[in-house]
């Protein structure tokens, strides 16, 4: 964001956010080796990879959700914008309101979806009730449930669908105006047709975010991500074109993997 | 089979006779208190002063005793309490959220007398000094260290609760950017509605019996309080000094109604505040 020009320079601009060298421990558990990777604005990057091979580790590495983890410790470097993550000076705060969050199962809170959505503006002191108002329904509309609650506003999310409510959830990540969205396998909670819904609205999300999204789905990682990255036991075995990982893997593991070899 | 069965009906047996038990004690008290209710003092009682020497049996300053120290104890110790509680299983990091919930737990263990015996050496002089009159031993007095007696009690149930919060919500809230107040604020506590309002019925239910601290805090003067700062009985205290001194008379019998007093108000208390849990739990926060 504010970072000088020189530092801009030197990290690499081109790229939204950066992983370099990341390793990462639950106590004894190394469960990320060494990651590097980068993130164009704009595209979306897919992470795939057997369960239990540390995508969901990595994703949260990159808004710090794995401060909360008692015993855990990282190492390396994650920058966002050339800006080093895990500075001591970085506020988490300001951090995860750029890089927003959507998780595997849908979490709205037991509120209003209204309130639900307005949360994010409250928490960043954003009190103006026009604006709220104003930014609550654009952000629903962004995530393509507008139509679905605009008369119902008032009531609590709970009632919406799995796959509602999961765009709810969009649109409570989006109502930040975040510059990067991670989604932890956001549709695997839902039935074929809220999922087509979810990877319709990445599309369209692309044209403003950088979306970084873990899938266990390959034929999902084909459909909606531009970059495609491979992970195997806490390591990124290989990263590149979506096309290219699909039809012309360079790794044994990524061919077996993505012919349905193993995992 | 037969075991679960067997072990079925043991539990059943045994629900039964707590229930029977508490039925059986309201029994009682009313059965004993019924004279006083023919001789036409019973509802006097709740109005009059208590002058023994006139024939005068009223617990109505008893009855301002008890509900004015019980209330002020739980206002004093609710938000203690709770900040404790949000140390114990929110804010706090490192070794202090364990270490505090130790404590705590040790607290609950320590026998109320030993609170007592504290108070008239510690709160009592401090008390009296900053009034400035009478002897320390006063509504305020109770009501602090009775806040202190319930708190344990208070924080252990506020901090299970707290804990009981899904992890979805503050992940969620987490992720948006709020930090550990707003967490504690806006999600935290409004998830907990029912456990902070068990938490504070089980103490006020403790403030209003508790007869010990009363008894040696409180100055136990039998007549109607003006303020905080002047002494009362509360009706715990009053059933004790009078059944130490008397065991038949019509002084003795007005006991019974402090016992149904006592009795009801716990019972109203506890379905007053289910029901406002309740209300709260559905309503949304
Ligand atoms: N909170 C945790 N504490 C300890 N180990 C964990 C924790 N979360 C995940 N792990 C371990 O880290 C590894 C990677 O997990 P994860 O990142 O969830 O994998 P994925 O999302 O690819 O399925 C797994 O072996 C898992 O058991
Ligand atoms: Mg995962």
């Amino acid at each position: 964001m504010n970072a000088p020009a020189y530092q801009e320079e030197q990290m690499k601009p081109e790229y939204k956010m950066s992983s370099e060298n990341l390793d990462f421990y639950y106590g004894d558990f190394k469960a990320l080796h060494g990651v590097s990777m980068d993130f164009k604005p704009r595209e979306v990057t897919a992470l795939i990879g057997p369960s239990g091979c540390g995508k969901s580790t990595y994703l949260r590495c990159l808004n710090r959700m794995n401060d909360l983890i008692p015993i855990s410790r990282v190492e390396g470097k994650v920058t966002l914008d050339g800006e080093d993550i895990y500075a001591p000076s970085l506020d988490v705060v300001m951090l995860r309101r750029k890089v927003g969050m959507v998780f595997q199962k849908p979490n709205p809170f037991p509120k209003t979806i209204f309130d639900n959505v307005a949360y994010g503006l409250w928490v960043n002191g954003i009190k103006d009730k026009a604006f709220v108002q104003e930014r609550v329904e654009e952000s629903l509309k962004q995530a393509a449930i507008w139509d679905e609650v605009k008369d119902r506003l008032q009531d609590t999310a709970l009632g919406l669908s799995g796959g509602q409510q999961q765009r709810l959830c969009i649109a409570r990540a989006l109502a930040v105006k975040p510059e990067v969205v991670l989604m932890d396998e956001p549709a695997s909670a839902l039935d074929p047709i809220a999922t087509q819904k979810i990877e319709e609205l990445i599309h369209e999300l692309k044209e403003t975010y950088t979306i970084i999204i873990v899938t266990h789905n390959m034929q999902q990682a084909a459909r909606v991500s531009d970059v495609t990255a491979f992970f195997y036991v806490g390591k990124l075995i290989e990263v590149g074109d979506t096309d290219t990982i699909f039809t012309r893997p360079k790794k044994k593991q990524t061919e077996d993997y993505i012919t349905g070899r193993f995992g | 089979m037969r075991t679960e069965r067997l072990v079925q009906r043991l539990l059943g047996l045994a629900a039964g006779c707590s229930v029977a038990v508490t039925l059986l004690i309201f029994g009682f008290m009313v059965i004993l208190g019924l004279p006083l209710a023919t001789g036409g003092t019973f509802f006097r009682m709740f109005t009059s002063a208590w002058l023994p020497h006139q024939g005068v049996y009223g617990i109505a300053p008893m009855v301002a005793g008890t509900l004015s120290i019980a209330s002020l104890a739980v206002v004093f110790s609710v938000p203690v309490s709770l900040g404790c509680a949000a140390l114990i299983s929110v804010l706090g990091s490192g070794p202090l959220p364990a270490l505090l919930h130790r404590l705590v737990r040790f607290m609950t263990g320590i026998p109320t007398v030993v609170y007592g015996f504290a108070g008239i050496f510690l709160l009592v002089p401090l008390v009296r000094e900053w009034a400035g009159r009478g002897s320390g031993m006063c509504i305020l007095s109770a009501a602090l260290l009775l806040g202190v007696l319930i708190a344990p009690t208070m924080i252990l149930f506020f901090s299970d609760s707290f804990a009981s919060v899904p992890r979805t919500y503050l992940e969620a809230a987490e992720a948006l950017g709020a930090t550990p107040v707003q967490k504690l604020l806006h999600v935290v506590i409004p998830c907990s509605w029912r456990g902070l309002t068990s938490g504070v019925v089980l103490a006020l239910g403790r403030a209003v019996g508790d007869t010990l601290i009363a008894l040696m805090i409180a100055g136990n003067a039998t007549a109607m309080p003006g303020s905080v700062l002047e002494p009362a009985r509360t009706l715990t205290a009053h059933i004790a000094l009078v059944v130490a001194a008397d065991f038949d008379s019509l002084e003795f019998r007005t006991l019974f109604a402090c016992g149904i007093i006592l009795y009801l108000c716990t019972t109203v208390m506890v379905i007053f505040t289910r029901r406002i849990g309740a209300a709260w739990e559905q309503q949304r926060w």
